[in-house]
């Protein structure tokens, strides 16, 4: 409501309507400045308190630990070898004895001990083949496991920081909105402020064509 | 409550409600609003203005070279400007008291001058108040208003109330709507999808808080609430990581609350209206704000959010998948919650 006229002076509704103009210019001119020293303020808290920018990968670790040669300590069938040679030792002394018993010839003797011997032989090789493959296949195993090891963990690594990475940037990208958003308002404000003032000047000056209603022109 | 609020209170209610329409006996007497402010001020200045131009053509000054009469020409002419400057200046000062959020707590000498201009009933000549606009020699200007609600006269002057102008400080605080300012920020906090804000920047009626912040168990399925309903019913409800909502929230609010304690006046005029519970803060005696004062605010200005802005997206909301929505029995739900803890336990 504009301010009463009679409060004044008994005069033109013009005067007083230049008298509102300019107060209601005033009034907006302060709020748009309010306005702007919020904003300035806000701006630069948002601007001072951005988040840290995060390394997604911080958290990698080398994995070269979970590593190591499986084939390091693959065992050598020499127990087979031993095995070997004393049961021949044994089967033969056996059939010595058993020969010296019966009285058989020396040269029946002989190739019993070889045949013997020949069983023997094969039994061991035979072992010490299954050995060194169950080694061998054991070792192929945990080659494998820790291949799947190291590659699970990698996935997991890598999940993490691409889920850190788009935490950063979504928040980031808020945050850099906001900025933006309060900067526009900020000149927005500031822009108010100016066409306020502007329209304080227009609204006084105006008020001076109404100068004669008022009865002191003559100072004029 | 003190006497100045209960004053600023009374004003208010006094012109809002139309009570002196039905009073008789203010309709039966002659109402005086005439206060003639400028033509008493400048009654007299025309003949002062001829009298010194007179001196100076006429050499007939009492001053050194016509010091003083050039000096006080100079100031009766800028004087009708300074004075309509000072009026239009005061106005917009005292009509902050009609806002509707406006903080009693605000001097209510300066809602008693907005009635007197604005001629409200009760604030007449013939209800004994009176303003006068004194020009002074040095060229600046007084308002004085005396009257009924006035202890003394109270003495304004258009010098000083332009450097508090000019320097953004008001004689009247204006309150700033942190509620409006609020839903504002509730957009901007990225809790929500942007696609839940409409071309207004507010938010839209249906808008859900992002999944993120929803709790889940580890193998993804949202971990519910169950609420009885009462009659053996019952429904699940979502539940939200509020710390999480909060820590994402966070930066948002404090820059918005840097940005209200940036003009302490209206910080102290929010603190009164919104968040002081009664506790109010004094304009006279508790600005600047100390930083106990400040922390305070930020506390309260972030319970409020969360009370009133915040909460109702988070509390009763129904899944959005139809099946977990719907109303079940509780008991059949008990049983097949054992059920499931019998089998998996082997018992």
């Amino acid at each position: 409501m504009p301010i009463g006229a009679g409060a004044i002076v008994g005069m033109g509704a013009s005067l007083i309507g230049g008298i509102f103009g300019s107060s209601a210019a005033k009034k907006a001119k302060k709020a748009a400045a309010r306005e702007a020293r919020r904003l300035e303020a806000k701006l630069n808290h948002l601007e001072e308190n951005r988040q840290e920018v995060v390394n997604p990968y911080e958290d990698f670790e080398n994995l070269s630990g979970m590593l190591s040669n499986p084939f390091a300590n693959l065992g050598v069938a020499t127990q087979a070898a031993e095995i070997k040679r004393e049961e021949s030792d044994l089967a033969l002394a056996s059939t010595l004895d058993t020969l010296r018993a019966t009285g058989a010839s020396a040269g029946g003797a002989t190739a019993l001990a070889q045949a013997a011997l020949r069983s023997k032989k094969d039994i061991a090789a035979d072992i010490e083949q299954q050995e060194a493959q169950n080694e061998k296949l054991k070792a192929q195993g945990e080659q494998q496991l820790q291949q799947q090891k190291m590659s699970e963990a990698q996935r997991m690594q890598q999940a993490g920081a691409a889920g850190k990475q788009f935490v950063f940037q979504v928040q980031e990208g808020r945050e850099q909105q906001q900025i933006d958003r309060t900067a526009s308002l900020l000149g927005q404000a500031k822009q108010a402020a100016g066409m306020a003032a502007a329209a304080q000047t227009g609204a006084i000056t105006g008020m001076f064509g109404n100068l004669a209603q008022i009865g002191i022109s003559q100072i004029k | 409550m003190n006497k100045n609020v209960i004053t600023n209170l009374t004003i208010k209610q006094m012109t809002q409600s139309s009570a002196m329409g039905f009073d008789k006996s203010y309709l039966a007497r002659s109402s005086d609003v005439n206060f003639d402010i400028l033509g008493k001020a400048f009654a007299n200045t025309g003949k002062e203005y001829a009298r010194l131009k007179i001196a100076v053509e006429n050499n007939t000054c009492q001053s050194d070279n016509c010091n003083f009469e050039i000096n006080r020409m100079k100031q009766l002419k800028e004087a009708p400007k300074d004075a309509l400057d000072f009026l239009s200046l005061i106005v917009a000062e005292v009509e902050t008291t009609e806002e509707p959020n406006f903080d009693p707590n605000n001097n209510y000498e300066y809602t008693v001058i907005n009635c007197i201009l604005k001629q409200r009933p009760g604030f007449s000549k013939t209800d004994g108040y009176d303003v006068a606009l004194y020009l002074l020699e040095d060229g600046t200007q007084d308002l004085v208003f005396v009257g009924p609600a006035f202890e003394t006269p109270l003495v304004i002057n258009n010098s000083s109330l332009n450097s508090l102008y000019e320097a953004g400080i008001s004689i009247v605080t204006s309150t700033p709507d942190i509620t409006k300012e609020m839903a504002k920020l509730l957009t901007e906090v990225n809790i929500f999808h942007m696609e839940d804000v409409n071309t207004n920047g507010e938010l839209k009626a249906n808008a859900k808080i992002k999944e993120q912040f929803i709790l889940k168990n580890p193998d993804g399925t949202f971990i519910y609430e169950v609420v009885d309903l009462g009659n053996g019913k019952g429904r699940n409800l979502l539940q939200y990581d509020m710390d999480k909502i909060m820590k994402t929230a966070n930066p948002f609010v404090e820059s918005e609350i840097s940005g209200l304690l940036a003009v302490e006046q209206e910080a102290v005029a929010a603190w009164n209206v919104y968040l002081s519970e009664g506790k109010y803060w004094s304009y006279t005696e508790d600005l600047p704000l100390s930083q106990d004062k400040k922390d305070l605010f930020a506390k309260k200005y972030k319970d409020y959010f969360m009370d009133n802005y915040l909460k109702k997206f988070t509390e009763n909301q129904v899944p959005t998948n139809p099946e977990d929505a719907a109303i079940f029995d509780l008991e059949e739900v008990k049983k097949a919650k054992a059920q499931a803890f019998i089998k998996a336990n082997n018992l």
